[in-house]
C-alpha cells in the first residue's frame, strides 16, 4: 500500500517519455510538506500501459493545456494569447472563496509556483500531475492549499547511461469563421434603403481579415541526461514560439531546466538539487475589447489602411492603427530548490528542504502619444525541516511527521509613465524623449508576507487495509492582525483497501477497490494583499500648499483590526473501483464544502465608516459536487488498443449570506449585487447589470428583465417587450426593480473525455471537452443588432432584417452555453528501429480546435464562465478571432 | 530525539519572524510629527477630493455628480437621447424628467463622497486636537476652524440635495438617525460662523499663501447662500407646501440680529470689500483663471499636478469640434430650447453672454470653420434640441453646447485635464444674491444688477424676482447653481421647457433627492425623504 489514490497522472504525456524515467528517488522522496506517502490504489497501470505503447503526443503550447480535461473537477481554462476572451485560470472544484484565492497552490517537484510558473514549463519536461482535491488531503499544506493542490512532477534522470532526445513541432494555424457583419455593399445599401447619410470611404474592408493572418507557430526541445551509481543528472532546453493570428502579435518562451542527484552512505543521504528558469515573451493587444468592438463596427467603405476614425462613433477607432499599439510584456522565473533527507536509524528520518523561487514580470506600452514601463518582482523563499518516525509492528505500521515551515514572500514593483512623446516611434524605449512626466505616471510597492507553521500528522495502517490518518497544522500569517495571527487546521481521514480483504483477494473479476471518507479544515488569507489590520498612510492626492502643489498623505481604505483567516471546512466520501484486469475503472467521489468567515469586500455605510468597502470576514458559501471518472479498455490485443476515459464533475455553489458582525456591530451587505455589466455606444452607466451576486444564489447568475418577444413601434423598428415582473404597472430596469433570476454563470456540469486508438505503429486520440448546464450573455448581438446605432456603428448582417431599436439589457439575448469542443485529434506513428542507435523516431499530426458543437448562436460560448470578475458570464462584444491549428510532429530519442 | 529538543528550542525564535514590515505605507502615526505634516496630511488633504478625475466624485468637474444633479435636471442643460449614443440605461432621461430612481448607484456614490469627505474632516479633527502642544495652540485653533469649516461645506452640499442627513461631527461615531434639515441648517450656519474667528481674510483664487483654501470670504459667500435659501433650508417638511417667510428667519451676525435676507445682505457686503467684476466675464474662466478679481473659490488645477478634471465641455461638443483641437468630444449635453430663449437666441438683439456661454449655429476653431465627417460646415441647431433626437434629422448637430471655459489646447486626457481652475463661487453670483436679497427685502436690487448687466454690456432692466430668474440664468448658466435657484424660486418641481411635471410631483418632493436605496439597505434606520417611500 503505498500510493494512495490521488495520483491521477495524466494519462497522456506519460507516454512519450523523452528520456526515459524510472527515476532514482528513493521513498522520501523530497516533499514539501506533503502529506504521507499516498496509500492504497493506485491509479491502474494496465491502462496506461495500453496507451503508453502508444507514444503520443498532439501540440502542446503550454503545460497548463495538459491539465485540460484530465480530471474530474478541475477546470482549466488556458487563453495563451489567442484566446477566446478566456481567462488563463484554473479551478480545482470551483471557487470556495470570492475573492482571488481561488488559483490552486502549484507545487513543482516540491517548489511552491504559481500557475504561471507552471504554464511557463516546457510539456515535455513534466512527468505527471498529482491534483489534490479534498481537504483532508490538502491540510498538510495548510492555508496555501485551501483552493486545491496541483503536484508537478518532472522528469528525472534515470541514472543509467548517456541519453539524449530532441523532439519539435512546425505549425500553423489559421482563422476561421468570424462574426457575419455588414459588408461595405450591404451597409451602403441599407443606409440608402432608409435614407441615412453615410462617409462613404469608398473601399470595401473586412476588419476582421485585415487584422489576422495564417501564422506560424513551432517549439523544439531537447533533453539529455546521463549518471551512474548514486549520482544521476538531467538537463534540458525547450523553446516554443507562438505567433498569434492577430498580426504582429505572439509570444514565446524559453525554458531550460537542471537537476542533480547523490546518495551517499549506502543510500542513508539523498541530496537533490535543481534548477528551472524560463523567459517568456509576449506581444500582446492594448484594450483588446475596444479592438474587437472596433473590428465589428467600425464603417466597412473606410480603408482599412488610411486609419480613418469615425467622429460620431466615439467608442471606436481604426483596427489597424489600435493593433500597432504595443502592450508587451516579459516574465522571467527561477525556480532553484535543494533537499536533504538522512536516515538516522532504520525507523527515524530527518528531512530538510528549501526553495527559492523568483518571478518578475515586466510590461511595456506605447500607443505613440504615451508610454509606460512597469516591473512587479516577486521573491518567494521557503524552508522547513522535518522528522519522520516509522515503524511496523506485525500487522501495524505507525509513522508520524513533525514538521516546522518558513514561508516569506516579498512582492516589489516599479512602474513609470510618460505622455507627449516628442516623436511616437520612441516607443516605450526612451521615456524621457516625453514632454510630459505626469503624477501618476510613477511608483513603487513594496510588500513583506510570513507565514510560520508547525505541524504534525499521523498515520496508523492496520493489516494493510485500514489506513487512519490525522493531521494538524497551525499557521500564523504577518498580515493578520495579533487577536487572529493563528488558524488551526486539522484533517482526518480513513481509507479501506476492500481488494484486500479475504473475500476478495481472489476474486478475478474485481481487481481493485477502495472506500474513502474525509473531513479536513484549511484556511484561506489569499484575499488579503495590504496590511488592512492597521492604519497605514498612503499618498493621497495632490493639494496646494502656500500656493505649491505638494503630495498629501493619508488613510484610503477602511482598517480592519479585526480581520482573520476565512475557514473552508469539507468532508468527502469516495470510492474507485477496477475491474477484469483494471481494463474497467470508475472513481466516484462526493464533497460537500462550506466556507466560513469569508473574506470580501463588503459594502459598509458611510457614515460611521469613512469609505464604503471593507475587507472583512463576514459571509457564508458553500460547495457541493460530485466528481465521476470512467475509463474503459474494450480492446486490448497485441495490434490493437483502444482506451476510452471521461471524467465528468457536477458542482452546486450557494452563496449562503453576506452578513455578519463587525467589532460588535451588525453589517448586512446589500443582498443583490451586480458583477458584471455590457458596456458599449448607448450603453454606459445605467441599467447594464447582468450578473449578480445573490445571497441564496449560486455566485454568479443572470439577474435580468424578462423580454417576452418583441413589439412593434410605430415607425415599423421593433423592441423589447420587456415585462413588469412586479405588477407595479412601470417597468423599472434598476438593480431592484423587473427582474428575476434566469440562469447560472458558472457550469453546472463539465466533461473531459479522450479516445485513444493504436493499430500497430499507428495510433490516433482524440480529446473532447465540454461544459454543461450554464448561460451565456450574448451582449454582442444585443449590441451589433440594435438599429439606432446605425450607420455610425455597423451591424450584424441580419440586424436590418430584426430591424430592433432597442439596446436594454434583458433576457431576450440569454442562450444556453452548452458545448463540447473537439481540441484536438492526433494522429501518430511510430517507427521499429530495432537494434539501432535510435531508441524511438516517431511523427505525427495533430489539429487542435478542430470542431465546436453548441446551440449559442454567438461566435462561440467558451468565454470567461469560471473567473468571479466583471467579464463572467458575458460574450460582450470581445471576439477574438477563432484559428485552428495544424502541426506537423517529429521526436528521435537516442 | 535530541534533535528534536533542539529543534523545538528554536521555535520560539521563528515567532519573531511573523513582525511586519510595510515598505509602501507609513503607520498613521508617523505622518503627523511636524507641524508642516500636521497642516499638509491633516488639513491640506481634505482638499483633494474638491476635483477629482473619478465619475461621481467631486464637487465639480466630472459627470454623474453633484453638478449633474444640479445641472442636468433643469431648465438649463438637456442630454438628448442621439439614436445609439446617451440613452445609457435611462440614466440621463431620468435627471432631465426627474424620474429619478432611490437606487440609482451615482447618487449613492455622491452620497458616500460627502460623507467620507466629512468622515475625513472628523479624522483630522481628532488628530488636530492632539496636536496643539506640537503646532502651537494658535496656529491649531486657525487649523481646526479650517476644517470645521470645510466640513460645513461638505454638510452643505449634502443638506442641499438629500434634505435629512446625519449630522456627523465625530470620527467613526455610529449616528444612524437623521436630523430635520433645519437643525442641520443652523448647525452649518453656526459651524462656519464659528470659523470665521479664526480665518484668514484673503484670496483663495489665487496662487500664494491661501491658494485653493477656504478662507474668511469664502466661508462669507456659503453663508450669504445659505441664508438666501433660508427659506427652503428651515423647511423639515418639503411637501407640506408650509414654510417660513425668510423675513422671520433670524440670524445672529456680528452681534445683531438680522433676518435671512438682510444676512445674505451683510456678507455679500463683506465680499464687495475685497471683491470686483472682471472686465470681460471670459476672464474668469481663461487658462489664467487664477488672477482673476472676481472668483472667489476655484478647485486649483493644472495640467501636471492635480489631477483634477473638467468634463463638462469636451463631454458637451461635437466629434468634430473636439476633433479641431485634436481631442476626443462626446457630443453630449446641450443647452435646452427654453436656456436658448432666455439668451435671447434668435432675436434681433441676444444677451451679450450667449457667446461666452455656449457654441451654436456654424464653429469654428481658430478661425477656420469647423467641417464634419461629410465635408460640409458643422452648424449646431439650437432649438432642435429635444428628450429623444433619434429620428431627428438634427440627431448629431441639434442643441447649443458648452462654451464656458477658454478650451486649454495644450490640455491632456482629451481637453480635460486643463490648466483653467474650476470656479466654485465668483463675486458676480454675489452681486446677484445681494440684488435678490434687497427685492425680497422689499427694498430695490437694481443697482447690483445694474452692474452685472453692465460689465457683461447688456441694456438695463427692471430688477424684479422674475428678470433676476433669469439674469441668474445669463449669468451664471453652467456654473451649478440652476437647480437651486428653481427651488428657492418655487418652479423646480414646476412644468418648463419640454418637461413636463410629474403626476406625482405636485407635492414638490423632487426638490430633494431620495436618500439612496443602498444607503437604507446599509443602514436600516436611515428614513427615506417623502415621496420616496
Amino acid at each position: 500500500m503505498r500510493k494512495f489514490l490521488v495520483c491521477i497522472t495524466c494519462l497522456l504525456f506519460l507516454i512519450s517519455q523523452v528520456v526515459d524515467a524510472a527515476p532514482r528517488r528513493r521513498k522520501k522522496a523530497v516533499k514539501r510538506m506533503a502529506p504521507l506517502e499516498q496509500v492504497g490504489f493506485q491509479m491502474p497501470s494496465t491502462i496506461t500501459d495500453t496507451v503508453k505503447a502508444v507514444p503520443a503526443k498532439g501540440l502542446y503550447m503550454n503545460a497548463l493545456d495538459l491539465l485540460q480535461g484530465q480530471s474530474a473537477g478541475v477546470n482549466v481554462s488556458s487563453d495563451g494569447i489567442n484566446g477566446n476572451a478566456v481567462l488563463n485560470s484554473v479551478r480545482v472544484r470551483g471557487s470556495s472563496s470570492i475573492l482571488g484565492a481561488n488559483d490552486p497552490m502549484v507545487i513543482i517537484d516540491g517548489v511552491i509556483s504559481d500557475i504561471t510558473a507552471l504554464s511557463a514549463l516546457y510539456p515535455s519536461d513534466i512527468e505527471s500531475f498529482t491534483i489534490l482535491k479534498n481537504t483532508s488531503e490538502t491540510a498538510a499544506y495548510g492555508s496555501d492549499g485551501s483552493a486545491g493542490v496541483i503536484q508537478v512532477k518532472t522528469r528525472m534522470n534515470s541514472g543509467e547511461g548517456f541519453r539524449i532526445a530532441y523532439e519539435g513541432h512546425l505549425a500553423v494555424s489559421a482563422p476561421y469563421g468570424g462574426l457575419q457583419m455588414l459588408s461595405a455593399d450591404e451597409y451602403r445599401a441599407v443606409a440608402a434603403d432608409r435614407g441615412l447619410y453615410i462617409n462613404d470611404g469608398g473601399s470595401s474592408t473586412n476588419y476582421y481579415s485585415a487584422l489576422t493572418r495564417p501564422s506560424f507557430v513551432q517549439n523544439h526541445y531537447v533533453a539529455l541526461g546521463g549518471g551512474s551509481g548514486p549520482f544521476g543528472y538531467r538537463a534540458s532546453v525547450g523553446y516554443a514560439q507562438d505567433n498569434s493570428v492577430l498580426k504582429d502579435k505572439g509570444n514565446d518562451n524559453i525554458v531550460t531546466k537542471l537537476d542533480v542527484n547523490q546518495t551517499l552512505l549506502n543510500d542513508r543521504i539523498n541530496l537533490d538539487l535543481g534548477v528551472v528558469g524560463s523567459l517568456s515573451r509576449n506581444y500582446g493587444l492594448n484594450d483588446p475589447k475596444k479592438i474587437f468592438y472596433s473590428a465589428a463596427c467600425q464603417n466597412p467603405t473606410y480603408d482599412a489602411e488610411a486609419n480613418f476614425r469615425n467622429p460620431n462613433a466615439v467608442l471606436i477607432g481604426a483596427p489597424l492603427a489600435m493593433i500597432a499599439a504595443k502592450n508587451d510584456s516579459r516574465n522571467m522565473n527561477i525556480a532553484t530548490h535543494a533537499s536533504f533527507s538522512y536516515d538516522i536509524l532504520d525507523c527515524l528520518a530527518l528531512n530538510a528542504f528549501g526553495s527559492y523561487y523568483f518571478t518578475s514580470y515586466e510590461t511595456a506600452f506605447t500607443d505613440g502619444g504615451s508610454a509606460s514601463r512597469s516591473e512587479s518582482k516577486k521573491d518567494d523563499l521557503l524552508c522547513n525541516v522535518s522528522l519522520q518516525y516509522d515503524k511496523t509492528w506485525g500487522d501495524h505500521n505507525f509513522s508520524s511527521h513533525i514538521r516546522t515551515e518558513y514561508h516569506v514572500e516579498r512582492n516589489s514593483g516599479f512602474r513609470t509613465g510618460v505622455r507627449s512623446l516628442a516623436n511616437p516611434l520612441f516607443g516605450y524605449d526612451n521615456l524621457g524623449a516625453a514632454s510630459s512626466i505626469p503624477l501618476g505616471g510613477t511608483g513603487s510597492n513594496y510588500l513583506e508576507k510570513k507565514l510560520l507553521s508547525f505541524g504534525i500528522e499521523l498515520d496508523y495502517l492496520l493489516m494493510g487495509r485500514y489506513k487512519f490518518a490525522l493531521n494538524a497544522r497551525t499557521d500564523g500569517s504577518s498580515l493578520l492582525g495579533d487577536a487572529h495571527k493563528w488558524g488551526f487546521f486539522p484533517s482526518a481521514s480513513f481509507v479501506w483497501n476492500v481488494k484486500k480483504e479475504d473475500f476478495l483477494v481472489d476474486n478475478q473479476t474485481v481487481s481493485s477497490l477502495n472506500f474513502k471518507v474525509g473531513y479536513g479544515r484549511s484556511g484561506n488569507i489569499g484575499a488579503i494583499n495590504s496590511y488592512v489590520n492597521g492604519n497605514y498612510a498612503q499618498p493621497v492626492g495632490m493639494v496646494p500648499v502656500y500656493g505649491y502643489p505638494v503630495l498629501a498623505l493619508g488613510t484610503t481604505y477602511n482598517p480592519n483590526p479585526d480581520i482573520g483567516w476565512e475557514r473552508v471546512s469539507s468532508v468527502n466520501i469516495g470510492a474507485e473501483l477496477g475491474m477484469w484486469n483494471s481494463r474497467f475503472l470508475l472513481t466516484i467521489e462526493y464533497y460537500y464544502s462550506r466556507t466560513d468567515n469569508m473574506l470580501y469586500v463588503y459594502d459598509v455605510p458611510v457614515p460611521p465608516f469613512t469609505y464604503d468597502k471593507m475587507l472583512a470576514n463576514l459571509g457564508k458559501m458553500s460547495n457541493m459536487g460530485v466528481d465521476l471518472g470512467v475509463a474503459i479498455a474494450p480492446v486490448k490485443t497485441s495490434d490493437i488498443d483502444l482506451v476510452i476515459s471521461a471524467n465528468v464533475s457536477w458542482q452546486r455553489n450557494r452563496l449562503e449570506s453576506l452578513s455578519g458582525t463587525w467589532m460588535g456591530m451588525e453589517l448586512d451587505a446589500d443582498r443583490i449585487s451586480p458583477i458584471a455589466s455590457v458596456s458599449g455606444a448607448g450603453q454606459v452607466g445605467g441599467d447594464n447589470n447582468v450578473v449578480y451576486q445573490i445571497v441564496g444564489e449560486p455566485v454568479g447568475v443572470f439577474y435580468l428583465p424578462h423580454c417576452e418577444g418583441l413589439v412593434q413601434n410605430e415607425d415599423g423598428t421593433w423592441r423589447y417587450n420587456i415585462v413588469d415582473l412586479d405588477g407595479d404597472s412601470s417597468v423599472d430596469l434598476g438593480d431592484y426593480g423587473d427582474r428575476q433570476v434566469a440562469g447560472q454563470a458558472i457550469p453546472k456540469f463539465t466533461l473531459g473525455s479522450s479516445i485513444s486508438f493504436r493499430w500497430k505503429s499507428l495510433y490516433l486520440i482524440m480529446q473532447i471537452n465540454g461544459a454543461f448546464g450554464h448561460k451565456v450573455f450574448n451582449g454582442t448581438a444585443l449590441a451589433y443588432s440594435n438599429m439606432t446605432s446605425f450607420p455610425s456603428y455597423n451591424v450584424l448582417r441580419t440586424a436590418p432584417g430584426k430591424n430592433i431599436a432597442d439596446q436594454r439589457v434583458s433576457d431576450y439575448w440569454l442562450e444556453k452555453g452548452d458545448y463540447a469542443n473537439i481540441e484536438h485529434l492526433t494522429l501518430g506513428y511510430e517507427f521499429l528501429l530495432p537494434k539501432s542507435a535510435v531508441q524511438s523516431l516517431r511523427i505525427s499530426f495533430c489539429v487542435k480546435n478542430l470542431a465546436q458543437m453548441t446551440s449559442y448562436s454567438g461566435l462561440t460560448p467558451v468565454i470567461n464562465s469560471y473567473v468571479v470578475n466583471s467579464t463572467l458570464g458575458i460574450d460582450d462584444k470581445m471576439c477574438w478571432p477563432l484559428f485552428r491549428t495544424y502541426s506537423l510532429g517529429f521526436s528521435i530519442r537516442f | 530525539m535530541k534533535k528534536l529538543i533542539i529543534l523545538s528550542a528554536l521555535l520560539p525564535c521563528f515567532v519573531s519572524c511573523l513582525y511586519v514590515k510595510v515598505g509602501d505605507s507609513l503607520p498613521h502615526d508617523e505622518i503627523y510629527s511636524t507641524p508642516a505634516d500636521v497642516y499638509r496630511n491633516a488639513v491640506a488633504a481634505l482638499y483633494n477630493n474638491l476635483g477629482s478625475n473619478q465619475e461621481s466624485i467631486g464637487l465639480q468637474g466630472t459627470c454623474r455628480g453633484i453638478y449633474d444633479y444640479n445641472t442636468l435636471t433643469t431648465d438649463e442643460v438637456i442630454v438628448p437621447i442621439r439614436g445609439g449614443d446617451w440613452y445609457d440605461g435611462g440614466y440621463w432621461e431620468n435627471l432631465y424628467f426627474h424620474t429619478w430612481e432611490s437606487s440609482d448607484r451615482c447618487l449613492y456614490t455622491v452620497w458616500t463622497y460627502l460623507f467620507s469627505n466629512i468622515s475625513r474632516c472628523n479624522a483630522s479633527l481628532d488628530v488636530l486636537a492632539r496636536s496643539s502642544e506640537n503646532c502651537g495652540v494658535e496656529t491649531t485653533n486657525a487649523w481646526i476652524a479650517e476644517v470645521r469649516a470645510l466640513r460645513a461645506i461638505f454638510f452643505w452640499y449634502a443638506m442641499d440635495l438629500f434634505g435629512n442627513i446625519p449630522i456627523v461631527d465625530e470620527h467613526n461615531k455610529w449616528q444612524e438617525l437623521q436630523s430635520p434639515r433645519s437643525q442641520t441648517f443652523r448647525f452649518i450656519f453656526n459651524e462656519l460662523q464659528y470659523s470665521l474667528e479664526y480665518l484668514p481674510i484673503a484670496r483663495s483664487n489665487e496662487e500664494g499663501l491661501h491658494y485653493g483654501k477656504v478662507t474668511a470670504p469664502v466661508v462669507w459667500f456659503v453663508l450669504a447662500k445659505l441664508a438666501l435659501n433660508a427659506e427652503i433650508y428651515s423647511d423639515d417638511d418639503c411637501t407640506d407646501g408650509i414654510g417660513q417667510d425668510g423675513s422671520a428667519i433670524m440670524f445672529e451676525v456680528e452681534g445683531s440680529k438680522l433676518n435671512a435676507w438682510e444676512t445674505c445682505i451683510f456678507y455679500c457686503d463683506r465680499l464687495a470689500d475685497i471683491y470686483g467684476l472682471e472686465s470681460m466675464i471670459s476672464s474668469n474662466f481663461s487658462t489664467g483663471n487664477e488672477k482673476s478679481l472676481e472668483n472667489i473659490f476655484t478647485i486649483p488645477a493644472d495640467r501636471e499636478s492635480y489631477k483634477v478634471e473638467y468634463h463638462y465641455q469636451f463631454r458637451s461638443i461635437h466629434y468634430s469640434h473636439g476633433a479641431a483641437y485634436g481631442f476626443e468630444a462626446e457630443n453630449g449635453p446641450s443647452a435646452t430650447r427654453k436656456a436658448m430663449q432666455v439668451f435671447g437666441y434668435g432675436t434681433p438683439s441676444p444677451d451679450p453672454r450667449l457667446w461666452a456661454t455656449f457654441s451654436f449655429d456654424e464653429v469654428k476653431v481658430g478661425g477656420e470653420p469647423v467641417l464634419t465627417e461629410d465635408g460640409s460646415p458643422l452648424v449646431y441647431y439650437p432649438m432642435e434640441v429635444a428628450p429623444n433626437l433619434t429620428d431627428s434629422p438634427f440627431k448629431t448637430t441639434a442643441g447649443a453646447r458648452f462654451n464656458k471655459y477658454e478650451t486649454d489646447i495644450h490640455a491632456y486626457e482629451n481637453g480635460k485635464l486643463q490648466d483653467n481652475d474650476i470656479v466654485l463661487f465668483r463675486f458676480a453670483d454675489a452681486l446677484l444674491m445681494k440684488a435678490e436679497a434687497l427685492v425680497r427685502n422689499g427694498q430695490d436690487g437694481t443697482p447690483s444688477m445694474a452692474r452685472v448687466r453692465e460689465r457683461a454690456g447688456a441694456s438695463p432692466r427692471e430688477c424684479n424676482l422674475e428678470t433676476l430668474l433669469e439674469e441668474r440664468m445669463l449669468e451664471l448658466a453652467l456654473e451649478g447653481w440652476r437647480r437651486q435657484d428653481l427651488i428657492r424660486f418655487g418652479k423646480y418641481h414646476l412644468e418648463y421647457d419640454m418637461r413636463p411635471q410629474l403626476p406625482s410631483e405636485t407635492d414638490a418632493h423632487t426638490i430633494l433627492f431620495p436618500i439612496p436605496r443602498k444607503c437604507i439597505e446599509l443602514n436600516g434606520k436611515l428614513k427615506q425623504n417623502k415621496g420616496y417611500e
